[in-house]
């Protein structure tokens, strides 16, 4: 141990002579000077105590040397660790429990001890609340190391001690400021490293959300949380010897993953059922289906939130969906109204959205069953054509093939792109008056469109599209149908950027072919050049644009 | 079942011919005499020999696998081949080993040596008499090849054969029991018969001759040699020839005499003279070309005919003249002109119609590639035309009744002339020729009646005195510059306005007929022309558009002759936009994406520039920003490109109708409160709503809004009043181009409730001047619904004949050859057979060295057994001679031995 504590005690040494960064030599050897002092009389007074009982007092000086008034910032962290070291071995030795068959007087001692004891530990989470990253690091790892001899040395103290000093750590390490460093620390060096740690935390988070907290906390929970994105599998077996304390034997929930996944849940669902804010839920339900539910051994509990998310309309609906899609796939839950819903969703934004690609993944997976009525599907593709009306050449690349597919297996559907009309009656009222589209837009239940008896004159529209690409994508509804069907994830990530880069390349590569120039070279550009030759009228190529705009200037 | 094996050996001899009846003694002689008995010989071994491995099961392996049933994959080769006899041909490797590797082997580490080369020494097939009469027909042979006519030294014998030193020699006066003429026999037949030729049959001598010769039979009164006959017969045969062709020629000459008076035998037998022939036409030769007058005047003769025949020659290698193109009217010209306009459009609209991707699983199955553009393929082929027409640069211009930028560079024949000397003209006389050129221009301007396309300068009024003075001023010649910042470096002391004539001026300087660097200079320019436009509207607050038109005109007609050039650098211009502010374009990305227009068809359904450019402004409609007026006046200025942009192929664009749509809404005075509408809302960050205090004023937009800030409040109201005019006429081309689409109902009902909504909130006084067109715009989307709508019909897109079933029926082959590949695909099926035949080859080539190696390790062992044994042997013999001495000594001991006990 003490060659341990010179090397730790020179490092630190180190430490503070590079943070220190004197300004002059002088004042340097002064500070070393002053440091070495310091540190010689700790390791002075720790000797003392190590060596008999009288200098117990030791502990206190030590303590008030510690120097963690709410004004400093700058606590002395040799003497924590010289502090942890003395209180580490008292535990070792007994000194700090009491037996009943304890004299009075040392029962006093004891008692005098905890106190001294508890004093620290207050000073230590008030480091990990308030100093810089450093010391808020080794306070963290300074006091999960009393909790480990605690755990180790002190016998019944285990439940005390989780709820008591460990609570109280993971209060501080939320409610730290700054506290970026010492989460990730306690996240990297404690919760994936230890099982039982992990535990701990959830039931501590889950205990700690139960009542409102302010947004950022919940934000800082939540990360917090999803750092453990991989639930165990069912036939994992709890590693008993990878804890960071010994368990206690009555303890059965800590030994099943059961135990863990209720512990995690109920974290979640503190967390869920807090106030959360608009972005934080769509952060939550974008790693719904991946990071939380896996945790959760009755997934059911989710149905509120996701539901309450469902209804709540526009990006928020979309990422609801998959997780929502997940408990009606895997728990058999009874949505009424689903596809009503989920057509409700094709609005004029869901095209220009981010999660486009993310939501038709999902559509693709409702609307594959071949049992949906003609007339729900047909609804579903005459609302999409509509919308490609309006779309980026990005999402029309995708509603084309994902129509073709839906064509595909629903043939009853083939009417919107090829009707004959074979009633006399009706071909000639037809013919005299044009066809009146059937298709209802403005009907919620995609049932009830009659988009079936409609045609998709949009996507005949998009064939004259100005991107030659789309409109030979939009082409294949007019062409024969041999194709199987297309594989939808080759057409969802593209982006304007993209096609501009397919378009121009990255860098300068010779041209497969040599460009056309247009042949006639315009009389005028943006003046009105020689406009007198053509007696005043400006016909040529361009005229519109200087129709429209003064180019003089 | 078969007969014994006895019997069967026996019946085998005599059907060989091995054994049979037996020879009288008679014949046995004359066999032996003739030598048929060696022949006999060989051919009884021959068949003994067949015989014994006929016999001889171990000497024939059988196939590998006994044949059991027909089968048509069955290997045919195989059951083909009866058997293999190892042994034979195991004996014959050996035999060609032993004749070449063993020689090999033995003459190893060897220099020099003798080779036997005597006839017939290693043929053991000869009788020693054979080789003897051989031998002297070789000897002899050589000896007449000696006595060719080109012989000089006939007599002399180089060497002989001799036989007891006598020389063996035919003409000596030995008399021998062989025969000259037995010998003269031996010449080869071809020799004989080419003398018998030469003789003819009525030389008796020679008959005689022969008759000797072929009979083989002494003559005893011969009394000249061999030789002296032959010259005799020589000098005959020459003097027979002579006279032969001495009566021939007499005939000859008298055929010609007889030939020459057969007319007057003519005029004889019909007893009347014809009269005189004519003269020929002598006044004809007057005229004629004095050549051939010359010629036909020339007395026959030899050497006339020659010339004719030289002449004729002459003329039938001679390139035929072609027909040279009349000088056109000037009504052809417009027409040629006129139709080579409607060529050039019926290509357009052929790129514009493109063609059908080629194939969907390409596009499917290779993400990468298709956002290439897949129908390059296909417009590759209606591009040819138009490509072929664009690149070529030499071809002298069809002079256009459009003036084009090509017109005032430099008269071609002008440059022609001076092409080769003007290299090393200096600097006066460059401007010297400048001057002349534009004078020349100048003149010709004048003769047509067409201002020159230049204008020198800006095309004001004034553009012609500003020039004059210009002149003065600026510099004749400029260097081509490499960059844009050459040329800026080149053009800094240049007014703005004389920029166009700087260009002009390097343009003609710097004329690909100059020199063979100007075009790929040129090129580059174009580049930095393209830079500099962009560089121009940007830089500069006020860009002249004069200045920039005539820049993008230059650029147009240098595209012309360096298409990939000005691509390139539309490219680069377009990919800057893209990567570095796609969402927020300057005025120069906007003249740039003007000039996109003018220059490229936009019409094309795929082109290499026109297509990115159409995304750029797609991109930036549909992303950029909307908080500030000018950022609505640039998407303004965007959307009207789109509609330019359309203006031919009428292709629908969505973010155009989103962008206009949004722009009103979020411009009109009133919100518009639609729960559902088709497109989606932006919201401009800062409220843009018209909010004019006092009556507002639609004008027409300026480029320069683009930047500038109003001034006031007012004037940005105005801005803003005439931003609601323009989108609104944008909207009524729009209307107009996009009337035919089948879902315009679809597009415009949107449309026109915004439209509605303007309407609405227009009913303040101050607004008054915006209503009209907004009515009118109004009725027109109106008028275009209800058109659509009476054209509307259900879709009728699958009326394609139904695809044929697949075929399942199998191909069958006709006479299938299970050795044969069938391999459709011609070049794997060589590349396997090759294959194949290397393997055989190495194989048999590997088996073949191994045979060389045991065959050399059989030797070698061979040998050291031959020497070990000989070793044995002197061994032996040492031994015994030692035995045999020490014996003799032991006995004489044994007798001295014995003597002396005896003595004893």
């Amino acid at each position: 141990m003490p060659t341990a504590v010179d090397s730790s005690s020179s490092k630190k040494r180190k430490n503070t002579k590079n943070a220190g960064a004197p300004s002059s030599k002088r004042r340097a050897v002064a500070e070393e000077d002053g440091f070495a002092e310091t540190l010689s009389k700790v390791q002075e007074l720790e000797n003392q105590i190590a060596e008999s009982r009288k200098h117990y007092n030791n502990i206190a000086t030590l303590i008030s040397m510690l120097n963690v008034e709410p004004s400093a910032k700058k606590p002395e962290l040799a003497v924590a660790v010289s502090l942890c070291r003395v209180f580490s071995r008292l535990m070792a030795a007994g000194n700090l429990s009491e037996s009943s068959r304890d004299a009075e007087n040392e029962k006093i001692v004891v008692a005098w001890l905890k106190e001294r004891c508890s004093e620290y530990q207050r000073a230590l989470l008030s480091i990990i609340r308030e100093a810089d990253s450093t010391s808020q690091v080794t306070a963290l790892t300074l006091s999960m190391r009393l909790v480990k001899e605690y755990v180790t040395h002190i016998q019944g103290a285990d439940s005390s001690i989780w709820s008591g000093l460990f609570k109280d750590i993971i209060e501080a390490l939320v409610e730290a400021q700054d506290g970026e460093d010492v989460r990730a620390e306690f996240v990297t060096k404690f919760m994936k490293e230890y099982e039982d740690i992990r535990y701990q935390t959830f039931a501590q988070i889950a205990e700690y959300a139960s009542t409102r907290r302010k947004t950022d906390t919940i934000e800082i929970l939540i990360s917090l949380l999803s750092t453990c994105d991989e639930a165990p599998s069912p036939d994992h077996e709890i590693d008993f010897e990878n804890f960071f304390a010994k368990p206690d034997p009555n303890n059965k929930r800590l030994r099943t993953v059961h135990g863990h996944k209720r512990r995690a849940q109920d974290a979640w669902l503190a967390i869920l059922r807090n106030n959360l804010s608009q972005a934080q839920r769509k952060a939550l339900l974008r790693i719904m289906v991946h990071t939380i539910e896996p945790w959760f051994t009755r997934p059911e509990l989710l149905m509120d939130f996701l539901t309450d998310s469902y209804n709540e309309g526009g990006a928020t609906s979309l990422l609801a969906l998959s997780g929502l899609f997940y408990l009606i796939q895997q728990k058999n839950l009874d949505y009424p109204q689903f596809y009503a819903k989920l057509y409700s969703l094709l609005d004029a934004d869901l095209l220009h959205s981010k999660h486009r690609s993310r939501f038709f993944r999902l559509l693709n997976n409702f609307l594959a069953s071949t049992h949906l009525p003609a007339t729900l599907v047909a609804s579903f593709i005459k609302r999409l054509s509509r919308l490609a009306l309006n779309a980026p050449p990005s999402a029309i690349v995708v509603i084309v093939p994902f129509m073709y597919n839906l064509f595909k297996s629903h043939p009853t559907c083939t009417f919107t792109m090829h009707r004959e009309i074979r009633d006399q009656k009706s071909a000639a009222e037809i013919e005299s008056e044009g066809f009146e589209d059937p298709f209802d837009p403005n009907e919620t239940d995609p049932t009830r469109t009659n988009a079936i008896e409609s045609s998709i004159w949009e996507i005949e529209t998009l064939q004259s599209h100005y991107h030659p690409n789309v409109a030979a994508i939009a082409r294949i509804i007019s062409e024969q149908f041999t194709k199987q069907a297309y594989s939808l994830e080759d057409f969802l990530d593209h982006t304007y950027q993209g096609m501009v880069q397919g378009e121009l390349g990255t860098g300068e590569k010779p041209l497969r072919k040599v460009p056309v120039v247009e042949y006639q070279i315009p009389k005028r550009i943006f003046t009105d050049r020689l406009l007198e030759e053509d007696d005043g009228v400006d016909s040529g190529a361009g005229s519109f644009m200087r129709g429209l705009w003064d180019f003089s200037s | 079942m078969p007969p014994s094996q006895l019997k069967q050996l026996k019946a085998s001899l005599r059907e060989s011919g091995v054994v049979g009846p037996q020879q009288s003694k008679k014949q046995k002689r004359q066999n032996a005499k003739s030598g048929v008995g060696a022949q006999n010989r060989n051919q009884r071994n021959a068949a003994l020999q067949a015989i014994r491995d006929r016999f001889n099961p171990f000497e024939i392996r059988p196939t590998a696998t006994t044949s059991k049933f027909e089968a048509t994959t069955r290997d045919v080769k195989s059951t083909k081949a009866t058997g293999r006899r190892p042994g034979v041909t195991k004996s014959l490797g050996e035999e060609r080993r032993r004749a070449t590797l063993l020689q090999e082997m033995n003459s190893r580490n060897k220099v020099g040596g003798l080779v036997d080369r005597r006839f017939g020494e290693n043929d053991p097939t000869m009788t020693p008499e054979e080789r003897a009469a051989e031998r002297f027909a070789r000897e002899s042979q050589k000896k007449m090849r000696k006595e060719s006519m080109f012989n000089l030294e006939e007599d002399e014998e180089e060497f002989q054969l001799t036989h007891m030193g006598q020389s063996l020699t035919l003409d000596g006066t030995t008399v021998d029991d062989f025969d000259g003429g037995d010998l003269d026999g031996a010449e080869s037949d071809e020799e004989t018969s080419r003398k018998r030729k030469r003789f003819g049959e009525d030389d008796e001598d020679a008959e005689d001759f022969i008759d000797f010769g072929e009979d083989g039979e002494d003559k005893p009164e011969r009394k000249k040699s061999k030789a002296e006959v032959m010259k005799e017969v020589i000098a005959k045969s020459k003097f027979h020839k002579a006279e032969r062709q001495k009566a021939k020629e007499d005939d000859d000459d008298l055929r010609e005499e007889l030939d020459q008076e057969l007319p007057d035998l003519f005029e004889a037998l019909r007893g009347m003279k014809a009269p005189a022939k004519p003269e020929p036409p002598k006044q004809d030769l007057d005229t004629m070309n004095p050549e051939r007058a010359a010629m036909l005047r020339e007395p026959e003769g030899k050497d006339t005919e020659k010339e004719y025949d030289q002449r004729l020659k002459q003329l039938t290698f001679d390139t035929r003249s072609k027909p040279t193109d009349r000088t056109k009217t000037e009504e052809e010209k417009v027409e040629e002109e006129a139709k080579r306009l409607k060529k050039l459009e019926e290509d357009r609209l052929r790129r514009m119609r493109g063609e059908e991707l080629s194939d969907e699983e390409e596009v499917e199955s290779d993400k990468d590639s298709f956002f290439q553009g897949d129908e390059d393929e296909e417009s590759e082929v209606d591009d040819a035309a138009a490509f072929g027409l664009h690149t070529t640069s030499y071809e002298p211009r069809p002079e256009l009744a459009v003036e084009d930028e090509d017109d005032f560079i430099i008269d071609d024949d002008l440059v022609e002339t001076r092409s080769n000397a003007s290299l090393s003209l200096d600097g006066s006389d460059i401007e010297e020729e400048e001057i002349s050129d534009e004078e020349s221009e100048e003149e010709d301007e004048l003769i047509n009646g067409m201002t020159l396309p230049t204008a020198n300068g800006a095309a004001v009024s004034t553009a012609v005195q500003v020039n004059q003075t210009a002149d003065g001023q600026l510099a004749f010649t400029y260097p081509c510059p490499g960059n844009h910042a050459e040329f800026l470096e080149v053009t800094k002391d240049v007014p703005t306005q004389d920029l166009p004539t700087v260009i002009q001026r390097i343009r003609a300087l710097h004329h690909p007929r100059l020199h063979a660097d100007n075009k790929t200079k040129l090129g580059r320019f174009a580049e930095i022309l393209v830079e500099h436009v962009s560089y121009m509207a940007n830089e500069t607050d006020e860009p002249s558009f004069a200045i920039i038109e005539n820049i993008l005109r230059h650029v147009h007609s240098l595209a012309k002759t360096h298409p990939i050039n000005v691509a390139m650098a539309f490219r680069a211009r377009l990919r800057e936009i893209s990567e570095d502010r796609p969402l927020n374009l300057l005025p120069g990305d906007l003249v740039i994406l003007t000039g996109v227009s003018t220059v490229f068809p936009t019409s094309d359904h795929f082109h290499a520039v026109t297509t990115p450019a159409h995304l750029c402004l797609a991109r930036f409609l549909g992303q950029c920003s909307l908080n500030s007026t000018s950022d609505f006046v640039t998407g303004a200025f965007a959307t009207s490109l789109c509609l330019q942009y359309q203006a031919i192929a009428k292709r629908y664009m969505p973010e155009f109708i989103n962008y206009t749509l949004n722009a009103l809404c979020n411009l009109a005075p009133i919100e518009l409160t639609a729960k559902k509408l088709s497109f989606p809302i932006r919201k401009s960050q800062q409220s843009v709503k018209l909010a004019p205090a006092k009556k507002v004023t639609p004008r027409k937009l300026q480029f320069r809004d683009v930047k500038a800030t109003p001034s006031d409040s007012q004037a940005e109201e105005d801005l803003k009043i005439s931003l609601v005019t323009t989108f609104v006429s944008l909207l009524d081309t729009a209307s107009d181009l996009w009337a035919e689409k089948s879902a315009f109902i679809e597009i415009f009902t949107p449309v026109r409730t915004v439209l509605n909504h303007l309407r609405q909130s227009f009913k303040s006084k101050v607004f008054s001047a915006a209503r009209d067109p907004l009515q009118s715009t109004l009725d027109k989307v109106d008028a275009h619904l209800a058109r659509a709508q009476l054209a509307r019909r259900p879709l009728f897109l699958h009326n394609h004949r139904p695809l044929a079933i697949k075929s399942a029926i199998p191909k069958f082959e006709e006479n299938f050859n299970p050795d044969k590949h069938y391999d459709p695909d011609r070049e794997r099926a060589e590349a396997n057979r090759l294959k194949a035949e290397y393997k055989r080859e190495k194989k048999g080539a590997m088996r073949e060295l191994r045979k060389d190696a045991s065959f050399v390790a059989r030797e070698k062992l061979r040998e050291k057994k031959e020497r070990d044994a000989e070793y044995e042997k002197k061994y032996k013999r040492l031994i015994a001679e030692i035995q045999s001495e020490e014996g003799r000594a032991a006995n004489e001991y044994e007798r001295e031995k014995r003597g002396r006990q005896g003595k004893r």
